[in-house]
């Protein structure tokens, strides 16, 4: 690092020094929006519309309050929805994945094309159909019905799992079948296992979108102990935003914590190298 | 295109090892949670919401709903219909809104990105770590923090202007600064991605094109014109085009952050800023209009699918698919 210094010309260096202060600029821009949520969670209801980044009045009362305003149902709610989600998710992606992968059939060339064409039009689009027809069917406001809605395959982590199958060498699967194994077998106990750092990868951006999901939310779910964290946080910020912006601030940084801890597991895994080797002379 | 064609253009190891296979019948059972489950979740809604469109299936005719044609059409593009005043605007807003916000996002990331790139600074990690941060917080909980920090009575971001003695400014208030706030937010949101996007582009260009630029003596204005832009312009194109149909379609920074608003005098079915999705979801939801909605969502549908044609005929993003 030191090398480079020394053989920096002075235009480079006057170059970097105009960069930096521009990236300064942009940061400040950037992070201070941010810390003002920060400090607003930890303010006093009173002191609200205060430009100082260190609250006048520090107290935790706001982070009192969030567990009694119904965060930790929207919290909860959300989380089990994302892992729920995220689980069949895989189990659909995966088989779907090894089949456009491994094996041979009619729409094979074209057929995750066609999807990923018709996914272009997400059924978030269809509010008014879902709507219309859960409400006919009394079906709304339940949990399970908005799971179920979220469930449907998707043809983007289906390519992306494809892709990532497709570089485990295939005479992986071809020793597992002189060794007597069907497709099955092959999919379970060689596929599955090699797959395990995509499978971390499609589960974790899965996760982080169900987890956040508003629009469908907004369609089905009700009744406040039915909120997700959207419904909620919604809510909260647009009743009495005066009132609850400190809550609102502490509920925002609380609610990181799932993706942190789904991060903090799955990271390992996810940063987990190819199978490059496996099937080595 | 015959079978024995298609069988020889496959090129998966798979393939290449048995050209004549069999077809493998429990392939089909292996896609089928994923095709059921699309069919049923993604694509019946989406038919089911085209034939809503040519009904009257709203609260008043909720049970007895009728097959009535191209009316929803007509009224949602007559001009005097007070239920429709506000679609064309909407739609122009849209289209605005998805080619400023979009190109101004991709601009910026790739200028952060050049930034970021320079040699000459050491400590450029520290700066990508840093401007990716607004990434890695989920878009809901911040498009809805950015609601509160542009309050114009009670928001920190007036209360910091007040200390440079700039007055109040009416952020979500006013048509034009509830647009220009829904851009400069979606800024915020989306410049980490495209920032990381064409840092990926950046680092592919081959170092050689520099160094022969360089013997030739050109400044570094013409190597970003004709190394740089270009380069990245090309690598990043298949990312761009998609991205513009996403913001096309981006509901969530609309209602979490003006919630359409401010309301326009004339309509309730629509706001200043509102976007045909969310328009078509406050139509539905809080008007119980799902016949007028899913008109809405068809032309979507409608422009989603041009935008979608245009992107395949200038890139190549599913070239090589197999």
């Amino acid at each position: 690092m030191k090398q480079t210094d020394v053989s920096l010309r002075p235009q480079d260096r006057a170059r970097a020094w105009v960069i930096r202060v521009v990236l300064w600029v942009v940061l400040v821009v950037t992070l201070v929006p941010l810390l003002y949520v920060v400090t607003a969670s930890f303010s006093a209801t009173q002191s609200l519309s205060s430009a100082s980044l260190i609250p006048h009045h520090p107290t935790l009362s706001n982070y009192r309050n969030v567990f009694q305003s119904g965060f930790l149902r929207w919290a909860w709610n959300s989380t089990e929805i994302a892992l729920v989600v995220s689980a069949a998710q895989l189990l659909i992606t995966s088989t779907a994945a090894y089949a456009f992968s491994r094996m041979h059939f009619i729409g094979r060339k074209y057929g995750l094309m066609t999807l990923l064409v018709l996914q272009m039009f997400p059924n978030s689009m269809a509010v008014a159909a879902i709507y219309a027809v859960l409400a006919k069917w009394g079906m709304l406001d339940r949990l399970w019905v908005y799971m179920l809605l979220l469930i449907g395959g998707s043809a983007f982590n289906i390519w992306l799992m494809k892709g990532y199958l497709d570089t485990i060498p295939i005479e992986l699967d071809e020793a597992a079948r002189v060794d007597g194994a069907g497709h099955f077998r092959i999919f379970l106990s060689v596929i599955i296992p090699l797959a395990r750092p995509m499978l971390a990868v499609v589960f974790f951006l899965s996760m982080i979108g169900f987890y956040s999901e508003y629009i469908l939310a907004g369609t089905v779910l009700q009744s406040p102990s039915n909120y997700t964290l959207g419904l909620g946080m919604y809510n909260l910020i647009n009743t009495q935003f005066a009132q609850n912006w400190g809550l609102f601030s502490a509920a925002s940084l609380l609610s990181a914590i799932p993706l942190a801890l789904a991060f903090g597991f799955l990271n390992p895994l996810m940063a987990k190298g190819l199978t490059a080797g496996a099937s080595k002379g | 295109m015959s079978m024995t064609a298609e069988l020889g253009g496959e090129r998966s190891a798979n393939a290449r090892r048995h050209p004549h296979r069999k077809i493998q019948w429990s392939a089909y059972g292996y896609m089928s949670p994923a095709i059921v489950t699309m069919a049923v979740l993604s694509f019946l809604p989406m038919f089911f919401t085209i034939y809503i469109s040519f009904t009257d299936w709203n609260e008043m005719h909720f049970m007895n709903y009728h097959f009535v044609g191209w009316k929803n059409y007509i009224e949602l593009f007559s001009k005097n219909n007070p239920l429709s005043t506000a679609f064309v605007p909407t739609l122009v807003w849209t289209l605005v809104f998805t080619f400023l916000s979009t190109t101004l996002n991709y601009f910026v990331g790739l200028v952060l990105a050049v930034l970021v790139n320079d040699k000459a600074l050491r400590e450029a990690r520290l700066y990508r770590t840093l401007l990716i941060i607004p990434w890695a917080i989920p878009a809901l909980i911040s498009t809805l923090s950015w609601q509160g920090l542009l309050n114009q009575h009670y928001g920190q971001i007036n209360a910091l202007l007040h200390l440079f003695h700039i007055p109040a400014v009416p952020w979500l208030d006013t048509p034009l600064w509830a647009r220009i706030s829904v851009i400069l937010v979606n800024l915020w949101l989306s410049f980490p991605y495209f920032m990381t996007v064409c840092l990926g582009a950046l680092q592919s260009i081959p170092t050689e094109q520099y160094d022969s630029a360089a013997i030739d003596g050109t400044s570094a204005w013409q190597r970003f014109a004709y190394i740089t832009f270009p380069n990245v312009w090309r690598v990043s194109l298949p990312m761009l085009i998609p991205a513009y149909s996403a913001t096309f379609n981006n509901f969530n920074i609309i209602f979490l952050l003006t919630g359409g608003g401010p309301a326009r005098a004339s309509t309730q079915f629509a706001g200043y800023t509102d976007i045909l999705a969310s328009s078509s979801y406050k139509v539905a939801l809080q008007f119980n209009r799902y016949d007028l909605s899913a008109t809405i969502s068809v032309v979507l549908f409608v422009m989603i699918g041009l935008i979608s044609v245009f992107n395949m005929r200038f890139t190549n993003a599913f070239k090589g698919e197999d």
